[in-house]
């Protein structure tokens, strides 16, 4: 690669051209064809082992129910082509056959991860005979399948349409579970009842229950006289059977889910519900519409718990059930159930953003996918600047500030690297938010759509972020920007090589900034200018230099971006001050949710340096105390410096008993251990507690010598006669003698 | 799948339980006998876990101890001699939903349910246990036991009993699967009620043994330790037991142990004077059975008959065709 300028370039002034972003004449668009030079490496995606194409799995998956082509191949060649002399030619072979898939895929062609090999591999065997045994093996030994979706304009819909698929297909076999579970205990229940009935143990019951076999053997007649007398006669009251009947009837209709695969629909059922919109109002209105059923299934089946669990009771929760309506339903209870996915801005549609906030902050379960095509724009006030698309870039921003909606704003080509964050968030209990830039709008370029969403996250002007309201309750624990490269850093800054015209290797970092994103973008290639041939290569300076100064210096300089063709010839535009100044706002957007994220937060640092001034303060002065008897005061350290202190060993404090008078009659109840001796002697001077240890109740109830003889009989000697309370006890002198041991 | 509304509605009008209403009858045991202070325990245990009595179930073999069911305001099955562990899984396995207990002696537990008894701490599954040795057979007025100690005169024994006594303690600890083991005196019923919550608690198979006085057929046996509380070790930790002020003043010999300590659990349990008492082994991961084998399959009616169908057909005589197999006269 060789760095040039433009030749033809020579009537505009750099300068004024940077100040007015005017040029003489039309104004030739220098950067036609042309990309950011740090693209220059992705001429051929197809080439490249990434993560498109994905294959969205089918069935039952152990782990996330997506995956990247090269992750499914690897796994292959580790199961069949190990590492080795031995297979490295069917390692080859495989590899040859994901290429072709991606480049199949890459050509919008459709179809399932099978059909697609076995494609791939008719036309491979027809060339070459080689590869036909291998590539069978390989085939055969492929265990998952499923569509191949690429980085075109609808992956995201067709990604997150199969998670929340997923996510739904889960709740729909935990419902299946509970529901069937609880149809069988209701059945039970009525079941029971029947057979207790006198219809249950009528003679004709009973030889049916017996079936055809041995018939003559029994006396039905004798049985059904019989059973009555041994078994209790209670049948379920007619309030009970109403209400288990009625659960049971509403299990068995409900249409939010459907039945298990191969498993009929009762008759009577209605066609069942579909979850998905493409607009928000209708999703609200289709919630609203269904919620009374939802109440009474929720209803039917807390009534179906309560009686399975023999817990339900008729005076106290019949009036609870009376008045169980919408108001009852925790957000918790409609997470078990469906969510509605909206999917908005589908193929470049509008879409109301009012009707869209509204749904977001109703706390109805509501996923909505939000497709943005356009991240930049000519401002509205018609003066030329350029204005980041307010209307649907800062969506999912702004919907954080809602506070219990789940957000996931991301490039579509960072989507899979964000899939576990995006189940999360469809597993969320509330409404979701999934705002994807997906790269369309600069399509008009060269560049695949890969490329230029990964350059909206690259240059900051769409940065991935997720806001979770279950992951904590404070910012540290809901925001993250993880997934984003270089977190800490304006700008992200990436080694790039070239050949200088002398043919000497050149290695050099180079920033990729919101000006290189506009590059990819031809529409907004009016901002830029070749540079004139003579223009010193001293008055021109890197854009994220340029931005780095303040933005008021005067300078007979210009900032400029390196652009490269297919030629692979690098090339320096000029850029104006409006596209500049765009740069600066996507920064300062950026740095926003870095503090959002805890990123250089202006808060914690300033914190940080007052806390450091008060340290250093206290520490001066503590030497400065010290003065008299210090030769020289050591240098202060820093606090982070300051090892902790271990926290000293605190013994727990344990209440004692309190200490006791021998003249007083006690037993040490928590040692007692129920062994019956002292309550056989006087159960009413000794007597149990709550915990069924003894203790002395009454002292008078019983004598002197009942005391001193539970004393003697107890064997864990916890019995403390103390002194005689009646004085004139027959007997005293040698009771008080025997006692003495046990004071 | 649960939802809010059931939980809140079965938090609502839960039943809060007194001592009597676990207490079934008036035991019959001998005044001083240790099984007193275990079945007080275990009604403190229903009463402070309030355990509903319809969900609760104490299973028992056959022995002084195995009555400790009729005296429980529960469900109950006193079962066969050394047969309690295979009844107590059946009721596990087939109603996962119940707190089974297990009241078994060292007879009943050591010698004819031994296998039974290897077997259920392999199994792991979520009951709890309590070995009421007394180390001999009371019931049938005195013979030795698997756990009398060796020289013990006895019915059958008049010379003395001629082995070393099993140690339980060891022998559970050396199972494969083993997950809860401590050990228990009656004479010290805070730290007995302690152990037993904790074995409660823990998800598996705890075992529990209980040294336990037996007045009427050795009634000297224990004296040295209710005497002297120097000869009885205390196990704490701050995963295992914690003693009161109180306690820890009359028994001041102690030693800090790790429940998790495999290893060290089998020193101690080989050492039978001082008596360990507290928490040995405590491991939470061991998988249970019951949830290894758990099945999605619902148990309807048509399932059961046919599950039921089949089995019996194994056995069944057909006589025609019986008629039919007899060869010609």
């Amino acid at each position: 690669m060789q760095m040039n300028v433009d030749k033809e370039a020579q009537a505009v002034d750099p300068l004024i051209f940077h100040l007015t972003g005017k040029q003489p004449g039309s104004g030739k668009d220098a950067l036609a064809g042309k990309r950011p030079a740090l693209l220059a490496a992705y001429a051929d995606l197809t080439r490249l082992r990434y993560d498109f194409p994905l294959v969205l799995i089918e069935g039952k998956t152990a782990g996330t129910p997506v995956r990247s082509l090269s992750s499914v191949i690897d796994d292959l060649l580790q199961k069949i082509a190990p590492p080795g002399m031995e297979s490295e030619q069917l390692r080859k072979m495989i590899l040859r056959i994901e290429r072709e898939i991606r480049t199949l895929a890459a050509a919008s062609e459709s179809g399932h991860l099978s059909e697609l090999w076995d494609k791939v591999a008719t036309r491979l065997e027809q060339a070459d005979e080689s590869f036909g045994k291998s590539v069978r093996i390989a085939r055969a030994a492929l265990e998952i399948d499923g569509a191949v979706l690429d980085c075109h304009a609808g992956m995201a819909t067709g990604l997150i349409t199969h998670l929340w698929s997923a996510v739904q297909e889960e709740k729909a076999q935990k419902f299946r579970a509970t529901a069937s579970r609880l149809a069988v205990k209701l059945a039970d229940i009525l079941r029971a009842d029947y057979l207790r009935s006198p219809t249950g143990r009528s003679a004709e019951s009973l030889s049916a229950a017996v079936g055809p076999a041995h018939q003559a053997l029994f006396d039905f007649s004798a049985m059904s006289d019989l059973l009555p007398k041994a078994s209790p006669r209670e049948a379920l009251s007619e309030n009970r059977r109403r209400r288990i009947e009625s659960a049971l009837a509403v299990l068995k209709g409900q249409r939010f889910f459907a039945p298990a695969a191969g498993q009929p629909r009762p008759d009577q059922a209605a066609e069942l519900y579909s979850f998905r919109f493409d607009n928000c109002a209708a999703a609200i209105s289709a919630y609203r519409a269904r919620l009374p059923e939802l109440t009474e299934l929720v209803k039917a089946m807390s009534i179906a718990e309560l009686e399975s669990d023999g817990a339900y009771i008729d005076g106290k929760h019949d009036v609870i059930f009376s008045g169980f309506d919408a108001g009852s339903l925790s957000p918790h209870d409609t997470a078990l159930f469906p969510d509605y996915l909206i999917t908005l801005g589908k193929d470049g549609a509008s879409f109301d953003k009012a009707a869209l906030m509204t749904a977001l902050s109703s706390e109805a379960p509501l996923k909505i996918l939000v497709n943005i095509d356009d991240l930049v724009e000519e401002s509205p006030t018609g003066d030329g600047h350029i204005a980041s698309d307010v209307r649907s870039a800062q969506l999912a921003s702004l919907a954080t500030g809602l506070g219990e909606v789940f957000v996931v704003q991301s490039a579509s080509s960072n989507l899979y690297q964000l899939r576990e964050r995006l189940q999360r968030g469809l597993s969320f209990g509330g409404p979701a938010l999934f705002s994807v830039f997906s790269g369309v709008a600069a399509q008009a370029g060269s560049l695949p759509l890969y490329l230029s969403a990964a350059a909206a996250m690259q240059s900051r002007t769409f940065p991935a972020f997720s806001y979770d309201p279950s992951a904590g309750s404070d910012m540290a624990s809901r925001f993250s920007l993880e997934n984003n490269p270089q977190v800490d850093a304006d700008w992200t800054v990436h080694a790039f090589e070239y050949a200088d015209p002398q043919m000497q290797r050149i290695k050099q970092e180079s920033a990729f900034t919101f000006v290189d994103f506009l590059v990819c973008d031809p529409r907004r290639h009016g901002h830029f200018v070749a540079v004139p041939r003579g223009f010193g290569i001293e008055r021109m300076i890197p854009v994220a230099q340029w931005i780095a100064q303040p933005s008021d210096q005067s300078s007979d300089k210009v900032p400029y971006v390196v652009a490269t063709g297919s030629d692979n010839v690098l090339f320096r535009a000029i850029v104006d001050e409006r596209a500049i100044s765009a740069a600066r706002r996507c920064l300062e957007t950026w740095h926003r949710l870095q503090e959002f994220g805890g990123v250089h937060n202006s808060h914690a640092e300033r914190l940080l340096k007052r806390e450091r001034e008060i340290w250093e303060e206290q520490k001066r002065q503590e030497l400065a105390s010290l003065q008299p008897a210090a030769v020289a005061a050591p240098a202060v350290a820093a606090p982070a410096s300051t090892p902790a202190q271990p926290a000293a060993a605190t013994q727990p404090e344990v209440a004692a008993a309190p200490e006791r008078s021998p003249d007083e009659a006690y037993i040490e109840t928590e040692r007692c251990s129920t062994c019956n001796e002292c309550t056989q002697i006087n159960d009413r001077m000794f007597t149990y507690n709550a915990n069924k240890q003894a203790y002395i109740a009454d002292i008078k109830a019983g004598t002197y010598a009942q005391l001193v003889e539970a004393a003697e009989s107890c064997q864990l000697g916890i019995i403390h006669p103390g002194k005689p309370i009646n004085k004139g006890e027959p007997g005293l002198e040698d009771l008080i003698k025997r006692a003495e041991p046990f004071l | 799948m649960t939802l809010e509304a059931t939980h809140c509605l079965l938090r609502m009008y839960e039943e809060h339980h007194n001592l009597e209403d676990y207490q079934g009858g008036v035991p019959r045991w001998c005044t001083g006998c240790g099984d007193n202070a275990i079945l007080a325990a275990m009604q403190r245990l229903c009463r402070d876990n309030d355990l509903r009595p319809e969900k609760t179930v104490f299973v028992s073999g056959i022995g002084c101890s195995s009555r400790l069911p009729h005296y429980m305001r529960t469900y109950g099955f006193h079962g066969i001699h050394g047969r309690a562990l295979p009844v107590a899984e059946g009721i596990k396995m087939a109603r996962p939903d119940l707190h089974v207990f297990v009241s078994t002696g060292d007879g009943d537990c050591c010698s004819i349910g031994a296998a039974h008894w290897i077997h259920a701490i392999r199994y792991n599954m979520n009951m709890t246990v309590v070995l009421h040795d007394n180390h001999v057979y009371g019931l049938t007025k005195k013979q030795v036991s698997p756990t009398s100690p060796r020289g013990l005169k006895s019915n059958t024994t008049p010379r003395g009993a001629y082995l070393e006594a099993l140690n339980p303690l060891s022998v559970t600890l050396g199972v494969q699967n083993v997950s809860f083991v401590a050990q228990a005196v009656d004479w010290i019923p805070e730290v007995l009620y302690d152990i037993l919550t904790a074995a409660f608690q823990h998800r598996g198979f705890s075992f529990v043994r209980v040294i336990q006085r037996c007045p009427e057929f050795l009634p000297k046996m224990f004296d040295p330790w209710l005497q002297d509380p120097q000869k009885t070790l205390l196990l704490t930790h701050e995963r295992g037991l914690h003693l009161s002020a109180n306690l820890a003043k009359v028994y001041k010999n102690q030693r800090a142990h790790d429940p998790l300590d495999l290893d060290r659990a089998r020193e101690i349990a080989s050492v039978e004077d001082p008596i360990a008492v507290g928490i040995l082994y405590r491991n939470p991961e061991v998988p249970c059975y019951e949830d290894l084998r758990v099945s999605g399959q619902l148990r309807t009616a048509d399932y059961v008959r046919t599950g039921l169908e089949a089995e019996f057909n194994k056995f069944t005589v057909w006589p025609a065709e019986q008629e039919k197999s007899k060869p010609a006269a």
